[in-house]
């Protein structure tokens, strides 16, 4: 930001706390006109909506929404704004939309880097700071959080974060989850250098093989666990043993020491083979990792193109029935839609027309992937993609495109919205309107994800960040 | 597709013979958008849009649950001609028609036909000083509609090269001068007025200098690319070109769509390239989609998808528009054709059905 336009914002701001101050309202109702309005803790906000929808499905009409702390406090018609609330209006309500596939504010060298491994963590290439005009450009999208990760090029990317967008949160609240998912990255074109197939198929056993890495380290740790109860109960028997019989070993004891002294050999203690503690596995960052996603506990992004390498990492994915596979792009995967329907696999799609000169991978991308999947009964993820970091901005417009191609819009709506947070494990925080939940909203003048619908306000961790005036 | 066709063929005679009405619920007019009107259609031409049905009586009207635009005109392509599109050896090859490399079979034409793009301006590629004459075609059949189009010019780093002259930008000035200078051939039917330009700028040093120059040799026609035109407004406006923007791709700078805010708003006409193959049919729609939450009005920004896209190609006469006598090529939208939930339902080029019951 311009050094001068800081001073400008600061002096209004002051201005504002004055003039509030001297007519005594409280400063958390005041508006700053032009700036996002710093709003301290402690602050309420009512809105009042034609419609809300609470999440994709269920819409609850002349209704409002409580904020306070961040946080959603209250849904209902007959709410009224607390002392010193803000009020704002609006047709319809919905919550903040999640960039599934987004590379915003994640620093250009980690982007590039090919060296990550599976413990690599994105919040720590993730620059908070970030150009506040892109910020706000992004919220004003809609885009209230979203998925990113690192280096979209290598085979394993590391372990990949759902943020949150805040003009000035840039601590931890910004980090909605650290562990969201961890990225890996099968048959995608390096450095503009083209994979001949065995390099392609390598990569599918490399992919699964780090599952599978991580499968055998949780076994492993597993079976450590046991070996190490067993144990510990035979020491436990074995001391309780000795305990009753301590007394008579004792003498044994000293009756063997003397045996020894007269033979004049040097006395040995008695060994035990219970001495013999198990061994833990060693440990193993990425293996900790791959072992969370083996077992399920971290979704698994695979982006995946080709229709040869999804046959072959299905067919190998299918071995592992905890894991939760995601497949990201995956250009050519229509053919797989009842495999995929069947075992559950989400598919997260970047419906941005490609030209032909694309990576040859991408080539076969078509914008009605989404709708096709979905109507396979496939569940569908919509995101921006990682190409270029302000596509997060337009994710509502990528949203269209799919919805112009056949995918029905309330899916498109659930895609961006709770589909997304529930495939990455944020669904208790956001991705709908409910009680609890964190204030991350869109007041819309109209539907959501239509062209001709303008997002009015946009509160953030229940700040109020976007306003008709900004 | 098969069947697609069959239909098409076997529609083809009669259907441009007659009079036929396609009613909508919004027609886009070349006065605005018109709700609930009938497209008249006579002999491949617009004849009238007419309020509700109000049509001579006997004519046989289609009805369509959605919007009727004029068919996009993306103003600059490399459709059917990528591999003949450049010869860089010589830095000036005026006489060169990109027309006479075209192959009206390209299947780049018919992806651009299932975008809803009826006509389509064929360009070399400008990474040479001077690399030839654009043409038009219409995206169905590929007929030509005009084969001298616009002279390219590249006032852009792209055109310089180390092996030849110009080698700089000073070079590329000093060779143009020349050949204004004492204009001959198609140098001199650009400096007359009677052929525009375009000229190709990338930087904005490059976009100054071009301005700079059509102003001092009075040269009317486009910016091609100028990303940042918007950031020279004044200069813009005091040359009197229109600007042709690359495609706004999805997650574009935020500075160019401001330059094209910039420019709608001062009122100067702009279209997009849509540089097939490089870019998906998709992507000219997507542009004014980007403009249009930018800040461009919706109307500018269709203007800039068809009319102002046609004025600047030299074809305003035509198509780009839905006005009395023009070429009745349009399109049938679900919805608005700048909401990309909006899809093609179908196409029409002079009056018959070249794409129809699309998903």
């Amino acid at each position: 930001m311009h050094p001068q336009a800081t001073h400008w914002a600061t002096h209004r701001a002051l201005c504002w706390t004055v003039l509030a101050a001297a007519f005594g309202g409280p400063v958390s109702a005041s508006t700053d006109g032009g700036k996002t309005s710093a709003s301290p803790a402690g602050s309420v906000t009512l809105i009042k909506a034609a419609k809300v929808i609470l999440r994709p499905g269920k819409i609850e009409e002349h209704t409002s929404v409580l904020v306070q702390d961040g946080k959603i406090i209250a849904i209902g018609a007959n709410l009224t704004a607390p002392e010193g609330a803000r009020e704002i209006e609006g047709e319809v309500v919905c919550a903040g939309f999640i960039d599934a596939w987004s590379s915003f504010g994640v620093d250009a060298d980690a982007l590039r880097d090919e060296r990550v491994s599976a413990a690599s963590l994105t919040t720590d290439a993730w620059d908070p700071y970030v150009d506040e005009r892109f910020r706000l450009d992004v919220l004003r999208g809609g885009v209230t959080s979203m998925r990113v990760g690192l280096a979209p090029n290598a085979k394993v990317g590391g372990v990949g974060a759902v943020v949150r967008l805040h003009p000035r949160i840039s601590d931890r609240r910004a980090i909605v989850l650290a562990d969201a998912c961890i990225a890996l990255g099968v048959g995608i074109t390096r450095s503009s250098r083209g994979l001949d197939p065995f390099d392609r198929l390598a990569d599918v056993d490399r992919a699964l093989g780090a599952v599978g890495d991580g499968w055998s380290y949780l076994q492993d740790k597993v079976e450590y666990k046991h070996e190490l109860e067993a144990w510990q109960k035979t020491v436990a028997d074995k001391e309780k043993e000795l305990e009753d019989g301590a007394k008579k070993a004792k003498k044994d004891r000293e009756k063997e020491k003397g045996d020894a002294e007269k033979a004049g050999k040097e006395f040995k203690e008695k060994a035990y083979k219970e001495d013999k503690r198990p061994k833990p596995p060693r440990f193993d960052d990425d293996k900790e990792v791959l072992a969370r996603a083996a077992n399920g506990e971290l979704p698994v992004v695979v982006e995946v193109h080709r229709a040869v390498e999804l046959r072959s990492f299905l067919d190998g994915a299918a071995r592992y029935d905890r894991t939760r596979w995601i497949l990201a792009g995956a250009s050519e995967s229509l053919p797989f839609a009842k495999q995929l329907a069947d075992h559950g696999i989400t598919v997260l799609v970047s419906p941005t027309p490609m030209g032909q000169m694309r990576t040859e991978e991408m080539r076969d991308a078509d914008p009605s992937l989404a709708g096709r999947l979905s109507e396979a009964g496939v569940k569908v993820l919509i995101g921006s993609g990682m190409e270029r970091p302000l596509g997060s901005r337009d994710l509502a417009l990528v949203a269209q495109i799919a919805i112009g191609n056949g995918l029905p819009r309330e899916k498109a709506f659930e895609a961006l919205t709770l589909g997304a947070a529930r495939a990455f494990d944020v669904a208790d925080r956001i991705g709908s309107v409910e009680v609890g939940k964190d204030a991350d909203l869109l007041v819309l003048d109209g539907e959501p994800l239509l062209a001709a619908t303008r997002v009015r306000y946009v509160l953030s961790a229940g700040d109020l960040v976007i306003t008709p005036e900004n | 597709m098969i069947r697609a066709l069959a239909l098409v063929f076997a529609l083809a005679p009669s259907a441009s013979a007659q009079t036929f009405g396609v009613h909508a619920s919004k027609v886009y007019g070349p006065d605005g958008v018109v709700e609930d009107a009938t497209l008249l259609v006579e002999d491949g031409k617009v004849r009238a849009i007419a309020r509700g049905r109000d049509v001579p009586a006997g004519t046989a009207i289609l009805e369509h649950d959605g919007a009727l635009s004029a068919g996009l005109v993306a103003a600059h392509s490399y459709a059917g001609v990528l591999q003949e599109s450049l010869d860089d050896t010589r830095s000036v090859l005026a006489d060169a028609r990109i027309a006479d490399a075209f192959d009206a079979s390209s299947s780049d034409l018919r992806r651009a036909l299932r975008a809803g793009i009826t006509t389509i301006v064929i360009a070399p590629r400008p990474e040479t000083l001077v690399p030839g004459v654009t043409a038009v075609a219409k995206t169905a059949g590929g007929t030509l509609l005009r084969r001298d189009g616009q002279l390219t010019i590249a006032l852009d780093g792209r055109a310089q090269r180390i092996n030849r002259a110009p080698t700089s930008p000073m070079g590329m000035v000093a060779e143009l001068e020349a050949r204004f200078a004492k204009p001959e051939g198609v140098f001199a039917t650009v400096a007359s007025g009677r052929m525009p330009v375009m000229i190709a700028a990338t930087q904005r040093s490059e976009i100054e200098r071009a301005l700079a120059f059509a102003r001092k040799h009075h040269l009317s026609g486009s910016l091609l690319f100028a990303p940042l035109a918007g950031e020279l407004v004044p200069d813009v406006q005091s040359s009197g070109l229109a600007i042709v923007f690359a495609a706004l791709p999805i997650g574009a700078e935020s500075r160019t769509i401001d330059s094209v805010v910039a420019i709608a708003k001062a009122g100067v006409p702009f279209a997009f390239a849509l540089d097939v193959p490089f870019d998906a049919p998709d992507a000219l729609r997507i542009s004014a989609a980007l403009a249009r939450r930018g800040g461009v009005d919706p109307a500018s920004a269709m203007r800039a998808l068809t009319s102002d896209a046609a004025r600047i190609a030299g074809v305003g006469e035509r198509v780009g528009a839905l006005a009395k006598g023009m070429d009745a090529d349009f399109v049938l939208w679900s919805g608005d054709p700048l909401d990309l939930g909006s899809r093609v339902v179908a196409v029409y080029v002079d009056g018959v059905e070249r794409l129809g019951g699309a998903r």
